[in-house]
């Protein structure tokens, strides 16, 4: 088991090896010139030399603040219409029909109303995440809850809690899974959009790095705000992942 | 919880809400109203209330310039979701069955995954050039994630005993993946492409909202520019209406196509 195990992360490593590889060579070979495609090394150099940096780490910073405010809002917001929803149906017959319509709606569209609404500076990117990101975890929050079995919230009333109690207590606990799957769905989202937003229009941020940079043709540092946000995104999920396996100890096992 | 009588105008009423696209509509009446509403009581000019901004629709779609606009970034999506489809659903369907070709794929699919599509736009750019190449390889970039992922799902859960019948009836392999993974990951397979689509969109507004060349992104941050704020909100709406129609409309087509699988709960919700 352990042996296909390693066999197979030999294996996987092996495509993001050879897209290296083929990057190193054609910058190291001419076919691409440098102004067009950095040679990785250089990339990555350039990319550690900034995390030396205060002044990108300043944008770094900016970045996570606005990520993580959009993300915290919109898990209250989602989580507690998601809650309401399943717990109340005349709550849920606005719900649905509502989230029907404006879950396919491409969120970004609403950015210009959002600068309108909020200004320039944070707080409408901020909007932005939480816009982007409520959906899934409303959803997963909405499903996860009415999928709770019966008996439990009927035990629960029966011993006596009261029916707000039962909502946060039984049925929140018992769907904690399928919450915790549409917050990391909403993680990465929030990732992605908060840099695009920043890239629209922004002053700073790691966005607004890429788009300085390429105003500027420097290539190289326009690849290093971009592999950034990346690595944070996938290092975010792997923290988020960690932190849901604790949390859902002794939840049985699911996708 | 507790069963109660109905009167006869409630029946009648809860009849038509059952309807299907009435609830929708009554949705999109009460945001239309609530936005109305906010508009008249905030008194800003940012927030121009609804009926100003409806009214600013048919001046964006009338002009020739800014619909044929409208219209080669939407052709431009169609070529880059299809390009997609054609490559990402034999992919997935091949990762999902093969653990070999799964090992290989996933490491680097995860890698891509956090990577903001519609971010790469002004790289690609220096590549590709400015035409069509550089705006529907973006979307075919932004795409191709969710259409591999549920087709790999999909492929993963079909019945092995059906597998082995066939190839006990002596079908080759290339013929199994198209004749029976296939048709038993379509279910699936069109989560992904439900999701796909309104992701085809968000990707192309999005990578039009940052290089602000062309199509509809372009027109919204134009009119924002001009403090057109009518015209901003009246784009928006077409924006929102595409993403909508489009999602329901692929719903009752795959509804039609798929009939016979269970109807799925998919989060219709993505990001470039």
């Amino acid at each position: 088991m352990t042996r296909t195990r390693s066999l197979e992360f030999l294996v996987g490593a092996l495509p993001i090896l050879m897209i290296l590889a083929l990057w190193q060579g054609l910058s190291a070979y001419g076919v691409a010139p440098p102004a067009i495609l950095p040679a990785p090394a250089k990339v990555f150099a350039r990319l550690v030399t900034q995390l030396g940096n205060p002044a990108f780490l300043a944008h770094v910073a900016t970045t996570l603040i606005r990520l993580f405010s959009g993300f915290a809002i919109a898990v209250i917001v989602g989580v507690a219409i998601g809650i309401a929803a399943a717990g109340n149906r005349t709550i849920a017959a606005i719900t649905r029909p509502l989230v029907r319509v404006l879950a396919p709606v491409p969120k970004v569209a609403l950015y210009p109303a959002l600068i309108l609404i909020f200004g320039f500076e944070n707080t409408s990117k901020i909007a932005l995440v939480v816009v982007d990101a409520v959906f899934p975890i409303l959803l997963a929050t909405y499903q996860g809850a009415s999928m709770v079995e019966p008996k439990l919230v009927w035990s629960a009333r029966a011993a006596g809690a009261s029916a707000r109690r039962v909502l946060f207590n039984v049925v929140l606990m018992a769907a904690l899974p399928s919450v915790l799957t549409g917050c990391r769905i909403a993680l990465i989202i929030s990732c992605i959009v908060v840099f695009l937003a920043e890239m629209i229009t922004s002053t700073d941020g790691l966005g607004h790095l890429l788009v300085l940079a390429a105003r500027n043709f420097e290539t190289v540092d326009m690849f290093v705000p971009l592999i950034m946000i990346s690595m944070l995104g996938l290092l975010l999920d792997a923290g988020f992942n960690a932190l849901r396996a604790r949390l859902l100890v002794g939840f049985p096992e699911e996708g | 919880m507790i069963s109660r009588e109905r009167s006869g105008r409630e029946a009648t009423l809860s009849r038509l809400l059952s309807l299907p696209g009435i609830p929708p509509l009554i949705a999109l009446a009460g945001l239309l109203t609530a936005w109305e509403l906010a508009a008249r009581a905030l008194a800003i000019d940012g927030l121009p209330p609804a009926h100003a901004a409806l009214r600013a629709i048919p001046g964006i779609l009338g002009d020739p310039e800014a619909l044929l606009d409208i219209l080669s970034s939407l052709r431009r999506m169609a070529i880059g979701f299809a390009l997609a489809l054609v490559f990402a659903v034999p992919a997935g369907l091949m990762m999902g069955r093969s653990r070999l070709i799964a090992a290989f794929f996933n490491p680097l699919l995860m890698v891509i995954y956090p990577v903001p599509k519609a971010a790469l736009m002004p790289i690609i750019m220096l590549w590709l050039g400015v035409g069509d190449a550089a705006k529907t390889l973006v979307i075919f970039l932004g795409v191709s994630l969710p259409l591999i992922y549920h087709s790999f799902q999909g492929a993963r859960a079909v019945e092995e005993k059906m597998l082995w019948s066939a190839a006990a009836m002596g079908m080759s392999a290339p013929l199994r993946l198209a004749r029976i993974v296939f048709p038993a990951a379509l279910p699936e397979i069109f989560v992904g492409i439900r999701t796909g689509l309104v992701l085809a969109l968000i990707t192309m507004v999005t990578s039009e909202m940052i290089v602000r060349q062309s199509g509809i992104g372009n027109i919204l941050f134009n009119s924002l520019d001009m403090a057109q704020y009518d015209a901003v909100y009246a784009t928006i709406v077409i924006i929102g209406a595409l993403g909508f129609v489009l999602d329901a409309g692929f719903e009752l087509l795959r509804g039609r196509l798929v009939a016979w699988a269970e109807p799925r709960h998919a989060i219709a919700v993505g990001t470039a």
